[in-house]
């Protein structure tokens, strides 16, 4: 056996992982080399050290900590509703059907010719009226390389926040610290 | 740091492995099935079982002792919380093991993000190689050896670290590493010799310059 070979087992025999045959090699060869017998010696010492540190004791609450941040967790996993349970509704929820119901009615109501020329808004020639009736125009007229910009751009913010919301607390925080670390003011 | 002059008021000074008896094994099975089942209990006799091993795991790789117990903490909810995808498949320790090495990573992880800390371990090593210097006049007897290694071993890479610490703190096999740290035996075993092969240099190194200093 060379002592290339030799000291390529030697961790091998520390960890007895050498069949029989191997390990009287590997014996035979540390018999007559004290260069791989001294490697073989460091070996040792370092297993040895190693093997000899202490168990470090946990704190004596450690388990009481645990088991109060589980019992938390398990809490919280109970009281808390499902993300996209139907019921009962979030308050998020409530808002928002709300607003659509609301803007449903009024949508309804102004299609009524009757009642819009009755009101002081919508009726063609008022405020508002005029601001859609400007936005329309605008959009109208705008050049469709423009418009897809302008609805790629909102899309991808909309997008973003979507993401943001349903990500939960903690990757909003990251994402609002990596963004924050990217900016070049401080 | 170093665990002797810090925490040899904890050290309790038994063989890691003979903390947990295989006759318990078994138990794991209907207790890890209890705390799927919500069990506070159960889970909390899992966590009487395995804490000290997951610590003792945690504090080697992290070297901190409120750090570990922190990250201790935290690998226990995670795996209260991953109960449910827990099939079966490995041993509960072994799956344990995984979330702690995973939690003591992503640690590690955010001490290199933050660098006001870098700066401030910086300092101190720049200390802890003045002391090394006052040291290597010292002559070398089998306990320094030990600090050494702890030292060293805190500057190795985490997975060579690891790796060391499973298989002389924790006592595992080369396959039980392997299940662990999900990667093949032929790596495990590339990182545990690499990982010994650069204590042993260091250990050289310090022979050489011990011997030179005696000749000198």
């Amino acid at each position: 056996m060379r002592c290339k070979e030799a000291s390529q087992q030697l961790q091998l025999y520390l960890d007895n992982r050498l069949t029989i045959q191997q390990i009287r090699t590997l014996e035979a060869h540390l018999a007559s080399c004290n260069a791989c017998l001294e490697e073989l010696s460091i070996f040792e010492t370092v297993v040895k050290d190693l093997e000899t540190f202490k168990v470090v004791a946990e704190p004596d609450d450690l388990n009481e900590k645990i088991m109060r941040r589980v019992a938390i967790a398990a809490s919280q996993r109970n009281t808390s509703p499902s993300r996209f349970s139907l019921w009962p509704p979030s308050l998020l929820e409530i808002l928002v059907a709300a607003t659509l119901a609301t803007i449903a009615t009024i949508g309804t109501i102004l299609q009524q010719s009757s009642i819009r020329s009755m009101l002081p808004i919508a009726n063609g020639h008022d405020g508002l009226s005029l601001t859609y009736l400007n936005i329309l125009h605008a959009l109208m007229n705008v050049d469709s390389t423009t418009l897809i910009l302008a609805l790629w751009i909102a899309g991808t913010l909309i997008g973003v926040c979507i993401t943001l919301i349903f990500a939960g607390s903690e990757i909003r925080t990251q994402w609002f610290k990596a963004m924050m670390e990217r900016l070049p003011v401080r | 740091m170093r665990e002797h002059s810090l925490q040899s008021s904890q050290t309790i000074g038994i063989p890691l492995t003979n903390v947990v008896p295989s006759a318990v094994e078994q138990d794991d099975i209907l207790l890890v099935a209890a705390s799927k089942n919500g069990d506070q209990e159960a889970f909390a006799q899992l966590v009487q079982r395995y804490q000290r091993l997951v610590f003792n795991l945690v504090y080697r790789m992290l070297q901190q002792y409120e750090e570990a117990t922190e990250i201790t903490q935290e690998t226990f909810l995670a795996a209260w919380q991953g109960l449910p995808s827990f099939r079966g498949d490995a041993r509960f320790p072994t799956w344990l093991y995984r979330i702690a090495y995973n939690c003591s990573l992503k640690q590690l992880e955010l001490r290199k993000r933050d660098r006001a800390l870098q700066v401030a371990l910086e300092e101190n090593k720049t200390l802890e190689n003045a002391n090394d210097e006052q040291r290597e006049n010292a002559e070398l007897d089998a306990r320094e050896h030990q600090i050494l290694i702890q030292e060293h071993l805190s500057h190795l890479p985490a997975k060579y670290r690891i790796v060391l610490i499973l298989r002389h703190l924790q006592d595992m096999t080369y396959e039980e590493m392997a299940e662990i740290l999900t990667m093949p035996i032929g790596t495990i075993k590339t990182h545990l010799f690499r990982a010994r092969n650069l204590l042993k240099e260091r250990l050289q190194s310090l022979h050489r310059d011990s011997d030179m200093e005696y000749k000198g």
